[in-house]
């Protein structure tokens, strides 16, 4: 059973990485061909996986409509919404038009999705407004220094600021070309180290923790 | 001589030596083939290619041009050939190729071209191809010998030969550096955020209310959820020795399964199996914002002391986090998401730049193996900023010397294919 | 409580309406202010300018509904671009919650500029794997998407002749609002299958997009919907973004305003409190 839960993973692990990290170094075509088949199997899997999302979704929330916990009556339009939605798409084959009629599909994605997720991307606007309220406080010599670099961004970003100070338009490219994009590229080049030494503590089978468990 | 006749002897003496000068003009502007062609099948590629050199010319100027000629391999005369290409005869140089110093088959001063399939070029691996160069002036033409090659497919690429070094000396330095921290005590620096942690969960079983963890929009594949996952064991370490309840709403479902079996183990590790719930993590929906609606819902319907923002976010970041400070949750968060750090540091309290995130992993569990890891990284970054240094200084002198050898430094830092 | 600390602890709903208002009034009286067009969106007009007829353009529309209000203008400025240019247009989206969204878009502009299906353009639609589809894509594009969006076969399209994988692919832009976004295409596509690439996203992704364009990775970029309204002034055919900039012009003065009131009071708290102390 240890074998099955820790031998076999960690040397499924190891064999594949070794292969894949390789595989970029090789342009022979078999290696292309390898990569081929298993981007195939990963879409394939990718598959499976959102059957268990949908069933642990479902399993949850069936639970919390039997024993008819707080919040149960969400739990139903849950399940309804889902299985609305599931018919609508079966019946109009996943086609939002069918012959340039809108579909049940169509009408639940543009009437429904859209006009939602629109909804919450826009609290961004309001969000970003109250937390600039509430923490761009030059409260330290750097807090001061992030504070006019924003609002010289904020001004050069658009038409406005660059009509009122034509500078500012300049000035915010200036910030974003040079030191914006140095910075990120420290960030960047920081993360990917970080990424590869796990990446290869993975592969070798030094990290186990996304296995699940503790130490053996 | 006679020189009865000075004048006609004078102007023949003129003809003469026009005529010469005007051979002489017409000598050096005489078309030559180009000289030392070879024609070789394309190192380090998947084949179906050739690549073919020449030396340069003394006609190498705009004026001419270089005409490329493809057929097949019985082909014996340059009229059963294809022109594929032309260009300028002062164009097409080894030395703006974009390949490494050490896979180049002829100086930089040669001329190199390329021909791979399309655009009327149809290359089968293994099959023999006749190529060859013709120089072109005005209505002159002069065509090079008539050369075979075979193209194949390369099963290493030597151009990236740079990079697997780079990669293993990384990987060996990751290495020596986590069997060094297992014999010796590395120092880590403190982490303001991760102290938090302990005050965040102590606070939370005070007021007695839950504590929120979230593992970041990305799959267990993505080295920030990873991180996260391995914090979320210490934190329902805690949490269960605090006997504090624990929700951790998920957005992949492996991230789930993989997280619940990480919160089962602290729990047992904590001596408090019986206290452990199945559903204290639970799968929410795949969609962002679906995800980020019902997140704030808990938020505001269960009030927890303390939020944990682990892993990688995207728009809705701020969604949770201001949803969050409205409830007056203390919140740490931690993320390589570079471009929702500025929303993280505004709306929490503590945030984790970047590496931190796999940082904490290292300085709460105190494990050699994630504290060598730290180490081998910090000197990876030491020797990334070293290069950078020499090799500004470098380039500058090769630029100001006008040298090439600068590059020799410079291409083996470089991403050359 | 001081009129600084109540200020400074103002109830959120306020500055919500401020900004309400700040958004909604330019929309309803638009003032049309000059826009400057920045390098990094002239250089992906100037690339396409360059193409020869009939070279195929990829759009990768990766996506969704919640993106676009800055990401559609962008989407239809490109795709009046291209078929302007009478460019073989492949469209496609990574995905799977944009791809209603795609198909309208892509019908309605191509409509407009009076193309045809199948013969200037497709919409592939969306298959599952992310960026295992842009390899696959570099390897086989009928493998990757033996059928478009309509149920077609992919093999014999007029507009796909000659095109077999992304290496054929004369130029191919990404406009992401995430992962997988433009950075996959760079990764797993124009650094493996060698084609140029552009990038198109939102306001807050395009700062970490500016190593990728500085390095020469992606040839321009598009951010946000001022980038957007840059391309709309570039090609002529002023839209939504443009409308849009009158909005964000005011909701911009209004942050900052707001900042520095915010400021001020928090200054003159700092100092009411010295002297309380000090007396």
């Amino acid at each position: 059973m240890i074998f099955l839960r820790r031998q076999l993973p960690l040397l499924i692990t190891m064999i594949t990485g070794l292969l894949f990290a390789g595989q970029y170094y090789v342009p022979h075509p078999s290696s292309e061909l390898l990569l081929t088949s298993a981007t195939k199997w990963l879409q394939i899997i990718g598959g499976f996986a959102l059957v268990l999302g949908i069933t642990s979704l479902f399993h949850q929330h069936a639970v919390k409509i039997r024993r008819q916990e707080a919040g149960w009556g969400y739990s139903l339009v849950l399940y309804a919404g889902m299985l609305v939605t599931l018919a609508a798409g079966a019946l109009a084959k996943g086609k939002e038009s069918l012959d340039g009629a809108m579909t049940g599909f169509g009408w639940v994605y543009s009437f429904m999705l859209v006009p939602l997720q629109g909804t919450m991307f826009a609290i961004l606007a309001f969000f970003i407004a109250s937390a600039a309220y509430r923490s761009f406080r030059a409260r330290s010599r750097e807090a001061a220094v992030l504070l006019v670099a924003a609002v010289i961004v904020m001004m050069g970003r658009v038409p406005l600021g660059e009509y009122l100070i034509p500078l500012s338009g300049d000035v915010s490219q200036w910030i974003l070309n040079v030191l914006n994009a140095s910075v990120r590229r420290a960030i960047l080049i920081g993360v990917s180290l970080g990424a590869i030494a796990l990446s290869f503590k993975i592969i070798f089978g030094v990290e186990r923790s996304y296995l699940g468990g503790g130490k053996e | 001589m006679d020189c009865r006749h000075p004048r006609w002897a004078a102007a023949g003496f003129c003809f003469l030596v026009f005529v010469i000068s005007v051979g002489r003009v017409f000598a050096q502007s005489a078309l030559t083939a180009p000289s030392d062609l070879q024609v070789i099948d394309t190192p380090n590629d998947g084949g179906e290619s050739l690549t073919v050199l020449w030396a340069p010319g003394p006609s190498d100027n705009p004026d001419a041009r270089y005409e490329v000629l493809f057929g097949a391999a019985s082909a014996t005369d340059p009229a059963a050939l294809k022109a594929i290409a032309e260009f300028p005869a002062n164009t097409r140089y080894v030395k703006d190729a974009k390949t490494a110093w050490w896979t180049r088959k002829a100086e930089g001063t040669w001329h190199q071209y390329v021909i791979r399939n399309g655009k009327g070029v149809e290359m089968k691996n293994g099959t023999a191809y006749t190529v060859t160069v013709a120089m072109r002036k005005g209505e002159g033409r002069a065509v090079g010998p008539l050369l075979q090659a075979t193209p194949s497919p390369n099963w290493f690429n030597w151009n990236q030969f740079n990079n697997l070094i780079l990669a293993l000396g990384f990987g060996g330095l990751v290495f020596y550096t986590i069997s060094h921290a297992k014999r010796n005590n590395i120092f880590l620096r403190r982490i303001p955020g991760l102290d938090a942690v302990d005050e965040a969960i102590g606070r939370a079983t005070e007021l007695g209310k839950p504590i929120l963890y979230l593992t970041g929009a990305h799959d267990m594949g993505d080295p920030s959820t990873i991180a996260a996952a391995v914090i979320l064991g210490r934190v329902a370490k805690r949490t269960a020795a605090y006997e504090t309840e624990l929700m951790v709403p998920h957005r992949e479902p492996i991230t789930m399964a993989v997280c619940q079996e990480i919160t089962k183990q602290a729990y047992l590790e904590a001596g408090k199996p019986d206290l452990f719930k199945e559903d204290s993590n639970f799968f929410i929906t795949s969609d962002q914002f679906s995800y980020t609606a019902a997140v704030d819902g808990i938020m505001l319907r269960k009030k927890p002391a303390a939020n944990f923002f682990m892993g990688s976010y995207f728009a809705e970041s701020l969604l949770l986090t201001e949803t969050g400070a409205s409830t007056g949750a203390i919140q740490i968060a931690g993320t390589d998401s570079d471009h929702q750090l500025p929303f993280f540091v505004t709306t929490c309290d503590y945030t984790l730049i970047g590496e931190e995130l796999y940082a904490a992993s290292a300085y709460l569990s105190k494990e050699p193996i994630q504290i060598g890891t730290l180490r081998g990284q910090d000197i990876g970054k030491a020797v990334i900023l070293s290069v950078i240094l020499i090799g500004t200084v470098l380039a500058t002198v090769g630029v100001a010397t006008g040298g090439s050898w600068p590059q020799l430094f410079l291409d083996f830092f470089k991403d050359l294919k | 409580m001081t009129l600084s600390e109540r200020m400074l602890k103002i109830d959120r709903r306020i500055i919500f309406l401020v900004i309400g208002l700040c958004t909604l009034l330019p929309l309803l009286y638009p003032v049309g202010l000059p826009i400057k067009i920045s390098p990094e969106v002239r250089s992906i007009y100037e690339y396409i300018e360059s193409l020869p007829e009939r070279s195929v353009f990829l759009l990768s529309i990766d996506f969704d509904p919640a993106s676009k209000p800055e990401l559609h203008p962008q989407a239809i400025a490109l795709l009046r671009h291209a078929f302007r240019k009478n460019l073989r247009v492949v469209a496609m989206t990574l995905w799977v919650s944009g791809t209603g969204m795609a198909d309208q878009l892509l019908t309605q502009v191509a409509q407009e500029m009076g193309k045809e299906d199948g013969k200037d353009y497709v919409f592939l639609g969306w298959s599952s794997g992310g960026t295992a589809v842009i390899i696959s894509m570099g390897q086989d594009l009928y493998k990757a998407f033996p059928s478009d969006y309509g149920g077609k076969a992919t093999k014999g399209i007029p507009v796909l002749e000659g095109v077999q994988s992304l290496k054929d692919v004369a130029y191919a832009i990404s406009l992401g609002a995430g992962n997988p976004g433009v950075e996959a295409w760079y990764v797993f596509g124009k650094d493996k299958y060698k084609f140029e690439l552009g990038g198109g996203c939102t306001g807050v992704i395009a700062p970490g997009l500016y190593p990728l364009l500085r390095s020469g990775q992606i040839n321009g970029l598009i951010g946000g919907l001022r980038g957007a309204a840059e391309y709309e002034s570039l090609v002529g055919q002023k839209g939504r973004a443009v409308a849009g900039m009158d909005a964000q012009s005011a909701t911009h003065f209004a942050i900052i305003v707001l900042v520095a009131i915010c400021n001020l009071f928090y200054f003159s708290l700092r100092q009411q409190q010295g002297r309380s102390r000090q007396s």
